[in-house]
C-alpha cells in the first residue's frame, strides 16, 4: 500500500480526536462522579434510574405524610390521655355519691364538679391539630357544641402510607363520646354499662339521678362511666395501634429507601479507582499517540536531500 | 547514421525528462490540493529506424499523463458521504433535543410532574390549608411551565431545521451550476485535445461535495462529464445544463419549507413555484437518510414531531385525569362549595396549551369528595378527593404505547431520545470511520507522496544530465570532424 503524507496526516487527526473523545468522556464522568450523563450514554440505565429516582421521591413524599399523621395521631392520643384522667376523677366522684344519703351541699358540690368534668371533656373532644379537629372528622368547624352535641363527622382523615395503603389520622368523635351518631341510649337497668356509651349523655342523666336522689339511676351511671373508661382506652389502644403501624411503614420505608439508594449509587456513581485507572491508562495512550505523530510527521526525504 | 540523430535522442530526452519535472511539479504543488490525483507519465521509446543494418531507437516520447484514479472508490465515496452527514445532522439536533430530557443530572418535567401529585398529597393531609392549596396551585404553574418550555425547545429544533433548508439547496444549486460548468469545460476541452486531468478532478470533487448535501446517483458518460439524479429520479446536472434547487414556503400554518426543482437548462428557468416539481418527500431518499436535506427533513418531519406528539399525549391525558376528578369533588369556596370546576383550562391541552383554569383559584381546588357521612357539599376538612387525584400517579392510563403511568410514560420517552441519540451517535462514528478507511483507499492510490515525488523528481533530474551529457559528447564530436576539415 503507497502511504502519503496526507494518509499520515488524516490518520493522525482522526486517531488524536477518538484519544481525545475517550479523555473526555472520562474525565466528565470523574469530574461529575456520575456514570450516566445524559440518556444517550445508556438509555437502559437512564429508565432504571429514573425508576429508582420516582422510587426514592414516592418514600420521601409518604415519609412526610407518615410524620403529618403521626402528629396528628399523637395530639389525639394526648386528648384521650387526658379525657382518660377525667374519666377517673368523675368516676370517684360518682363513687362517693353511690349511697345516695349525701346532704344538699355535698350534692351541689359534686353536681357542680361533674358538670365542670363534662365541659372539659366537650373542650378536649373541640382538640386541634393545626386547624383540623382530631376528632371532628371532615367536618373544619368545632366538633361538639358547650352542651356535648356532636356536629363534625365519623369519616377517617386517610394519609397514603405506602402506595395504594391508606392510615386513618383522627378518632370519630362521636362514636367515642356519644357512642354513635345519633347518640346510643343512655344505659339504665339491665343495659347500664353497655356497650357503646354515650358518655356525655350518661354524665348528664348521672347528674340527674344525683340531683334527684335516685339511687338506682346512681348506681346506672356508676357502671355507666366504668364503660365509658373502657371506651376511652380501647380508643386509646386503636390509635396506639395505629401509631405503630406507620412507625412500622416508617422503619419499612428507611429501609426500601437505603436499598433503592444504594442501587442507584451502584449505577449511577463512578467507581473512583476503577475510573482513575483507566483515565492514566488513556492519558498514557494518547501521550504515545501524540508523541508518535510528532515524529512521523517530521518523516521527510527533504530533510536527507541537499 | 548521423551525429545529428544522436542530437535528437538526446533533445528528445530533455523534453520527456523536462515534462516529467514538470508534472512532478505540479503533483508537489498539489500536495494539499483536495480532491487531486497524482498525475504520472507514460513514457514510450521513439519510432524505430533501421540505419546501417541495424534496428535503432530514436530516442523518447511523452505518450500521456496519466491520473491515478478508481471510478469505484469514488463512488462509494459519494455514498457514504451521503448517509454520514444525513446521520451527522439528525445527531447534532438530537445532542440540541437531548439536555431537555436530561432528567438523569437535573429536574425537568419528570420531577415536575411528581412534585404536582406530591403537593396533592400534602393537600390530603391538610385539605383545608392555604399554604398547601398556594403550594399546589405553584407546583402546578412549574409544571406547565416545563411542558411549555420543553415544547418551546423541541419547536425552536424543528424551525430552525427548517430555515437550514434554504441554504442547503442553495449550496446545492451552487455546485450543481459549478458541475454543469466543468461539465461544458471538459467537452471543450476534449474537442480541443487538450488534457482533462485536472477537470476530472474538479468533477469528482463536486460531486462530493453535492452528495454531502443530498442524496444522489451519477452517472459518468463516455465525454467525462458527469450526469447526475436527485434520489427521487429527478435530474440535477446533466451535461451542461443544471437545474434549480430552491425552497418555497408551504401554505400550512406556522408554513414549512418545500423542497423545489426546477428544469433543466444553462442557465435554468427561472423559479415558478406553481409549475416546478417538488421534491420535498423524495429529496432525502428513504426514511430521508441520505445527506445534510435528508438529516434537516426527519428532524423536521420526524423526529421532533415524534417527541412532541408524546409529550402532548401526555399533557392530554393529565388534563383529562385530573380535570374529571377534580370536577367530582368539592372546594372549600362556600358556602355552598362549588362543585363540577376544571383544574387544567379543558381547551389546554397539548404540551403548548397546557395551563390552569383561569377561573380555579385556591379555595377552588376539590379536596374534598362527599361520603355517606358527608354528603354534598363537604366540609372543608374532607380530603377524599385529594387522595383520589394523587392517587393517579400511580394509576395506568392507555397510552398510545401501551398502559402505563405517567411517570413510566415519561421515563420510556427520555429513555427513547436517549436510545435515539445514541444510535445516531453510533452511526456517525461508524461513518466517520468508514468515510476514513476510504479515504485512506483513496488517498493511497490517488494522494500526492512528497518522498515518491522527491524520488522521481531525482530520477528524472539525473535523466536530464545524462541527455545533456550526451549534447555535450555529440558537439566534441562535431568540433572533431570539423577539425578534421581546418
Amino acid at each position: 500500500m503507497r502511504i502519503t503524507s496526507g494518509m499520515t496526516a488524516d490518520a493522525a487527526v482522526y486517531n488524536l480526536n477518538q484519544g481525545q473523545n475517550a479523555l473526555n468522556t472520562l474525565q466528565e464522568q470523574i469530574s461529575s462522579g456520575s456514570v450516566v450523563n445524559q440518556p444517550s450514554d445508556d438509555p437502559l440505565s437512564t429508565r432504571q434510574l429514573l425508576n429508582l429516582q420516582q422510587q426514592i421521591n414516592a418514600g420521601k413524599q409518604t415519609t412526610s405524610n407518615i410524620t403529618k399523621g403521626t402528629l396528628a395521631l399523637n395530639v389525639a392520643n394526648t386528648a384521650l390521655g387526658s379525657m382518660m384522667d377525667i374519666m377517673n376523677q368523675i368516676k370517684s366522684a360518682a363513687a362517693t355519691m353511690i349511697s345516695g344519703a349525701n346532704d344538699a351541699g355535698t350534692i351541689a358540690n359534686v353536681t357542680s364538679n361533674l358538670s365542670q368534668l363534662k365541659s372539659q371533656l366537650v373542650d378536649l373532644g373541640n382538640t386541634k391539630n393545626g386547624n383540623q379537629y382530631v376528632f371532628g372528622g371532615f367536618k373544619n368547624g368545632q366538633p361538639f357544641d358547650a352542651a356535648g352535641n356532636f356536629t363534625g363527622t365519623n369519616d377517617p382523615l386517610n394519609v397514603e402510607i405506602t402506595s395504594g395503603s391508606q392510615v386513618s389520622t383522627n378518632v370519630a368523635g362521636g362514636n367515642l363520646l356519644r357512642g354513635g351518631t345519633p347518640p346510643a341510649a343512655v344505659g339504665s337497668g339491665a343495659t347500664a354499662g353497655g356497650s357503646p356509651v354515650d358518655i356525655l349523655g350518661s354524665i348528664d342523666a348521672l347528674i340527674t339521678a344525683i340531683t334527684t336522689k335516685n339511687s338506682a339511676g346512681i348506681q346506672d351511671g356508676v357502671k355507666n362511666m366504668a364503660a365509658a373508661g373502657d371506651q376511652i382506652t380501647g380508643a386509646q389502644s386503636d390509635v396506639a395501634g395505629r401509631l405503630s403501624r406507620l412507625n412500622n411503614a416508617q422503619s419499612m420505608i428507611t429501609n426500601n429507601q437505603n436499598t433503592l439508594e444504594s442501587a442507584y449509587s451502584d449505577m449511577q456513581n463512578v467507581d473512583l479507582a476503577k475510573a482513575g485507572v483507566e483515565l492514566s491508562q488513556q492519558t498514557t495512550a494518547f501521550n504515545a499517540s501524540l508523541a508518535a505523530t510528532a515524529k512521523i510527521t517530521q518523516l521527510s526525504l527533504l530533510n536527507y536531500m541537499t | 547514421m548521423a551525429i545529428s540523430t544522436l542530437m535528437d535522442i538526446a533533445s528528445s530526452a530533455l523534453n520527456a525528462q523536462q515534462v516529467a519535472l514538470n508534472v512532478t511539479g505540479e503533483n508537489i504543488a498539489n500536495v494539499n490540493t483536495a480532491g487531486y490525483s497524482r498525475q504520472q507519465v507514460v513514457m514510450a521509446t521513439g519510432p524505430v529506424t533501421t540505419s546501417n543494418g541495424y534496428t535503432l531507437g530514436n530516442g523518447v516520447a511523452v505518450q500521456s499523463v496519466q491520473r491515478s484514479y478508481d471510478a469505484m472508490l469514488q463512488q462509494q465515496l459519494v455514498s457514504t458521504n451521503s448517509s454520514y452527514q444525513g446521520n451527522l445532522t439528525a445527531q447534532t439536533a438530537l445532542q440540541q433535543i437531548q439536555p431537555s430530557f436530561n432528567e438523569v443530572a437535573t429536574n425537568g418535567l419528570g420531577t415536575a410532574v411528581d412534585n404536582f401529585f406530591g403537593a396533592w398529597q400534602d393537600l390530603s393531609t391538610n385539605p383545608q390549608g392555604t399554604a398547601e392549596r398556594q403550594a399546589l396551585l405553584s407546583s402546578t404553574q412549574v409544571m406547565t411551565d416545563t411542558f411549555h418550555q420543553m415544547n418551546a425547545s423541541l419547536t425552536s429544533v424543528a424551525s430552525s431545521a427548517d430555515s437550514s433548508l434554504t441554504g442547503i439547496s442553495s449550496e446545492v444549486t451552487g455546485n450543481a451550476k459549478s458541475l454543469a460548468l466543468v461539465n461544458a469545460q471538459i467537452i471543450d476541452t476534449q474537442a480541443a485535445g487538450g488534457s482533462t486531468n485536472e477537470l476530472l478532478d474538479q468533477r469528482d470533487l463536486l460531486l462530493q461535495n453535492i452528495a454531502k448535501d443530498v442524496g444522489i446517483s451519477s452517472t459518468v458518460q463516455s465525454d467525462g462529464t458527469a450526469t447526475v439524479t436527485l434520489a427521487g429520479g429527478q435530474q440535477l446536472v446533466s451535461g451542461a445544463k443544471y437545474a434549480t434547487l430552491y425552497t418555497n414556503p408551504s401554505a400550512a400554518v406556522p408554513p414549512t419549507n418545500n423542497i423545489m426543482l426546477t428544469a433543466l437548462g444553462a442557465p435554468p428557468p427561472a423559479t415558478a413555484p406553481g409549475t416546478d416539481t417538488n421534491v420535498s418527500a423524495t429529496v432525502g431518499g428513504t426514511g430521508n437518510s441520505l445527506g445534510k436535506l435528508g438529516g434537516t427533513l426527519q428532524i423536521r418531519d420526524t423526529i421532533v414531531p415524534g417527541y412532541l406528539s408524546k409529550l402532548d399525549e401526555m399533557a392530554s391525558k393529565l388534563v383529562a385525569t385530573v380535570n374529571a376528578q377534580q370536577s367530582a369533588g368539592y372546594g372549600i369556596d362556600g358556602p355552598p362549595a362549588t362543585t363540577g370546576n376544571n383544574f387544567f383550562a379543558p381547551a389546554g391541552v397539548t404540551s403548548a396549551t397546557i395551563a390552569l383554569d383561569p377561573s380555579l383559584t385556591a379555595a377552588k381546588i376539590a379536596a374534598a369528595f362527599p361520603t355517606a357521612t358527608d354528603p354534598a357539599p363537604t366540609s372543608a376538612g374532607n380530603n377524599g378527593n385529594a387522595l383520589k387525584v394523587a392517587a393517579i400517579q400511580q394509576q395506568n392510563n392507555a397510552f398510545s404505547t401501551g398502559n402505563d403511568s405517567f411517570d413510566g410514560f415519561y421515563t420510556s420517552l427520555v429513555s427513547a431520545v436517549g436510545t435515539d441519540t445514541q444510535g445516531a451517535q453510533n452511526a456517525t462514528t461508524l461513518g466517520a470511520a468508514h468515510l476514513q478507511q476510504l479515504g485512506s483507499l483513496r488517498d493511497s492510490n490517488s494522494a500526492v507522496s512528497l518522498n515518491e515525488e522527491l524520488t522521481n523528481m531525482t530520477k528524472y533530474q539525473l535523466a536530464f544530465q545524462g541527455a545533456s551529457k550526451v549534447i555535450n559528447i555529440a558537439t566534441t564530436m562535431v568540433d572533431a570532424i570539423l577539425g578534421m576539415i581546418q
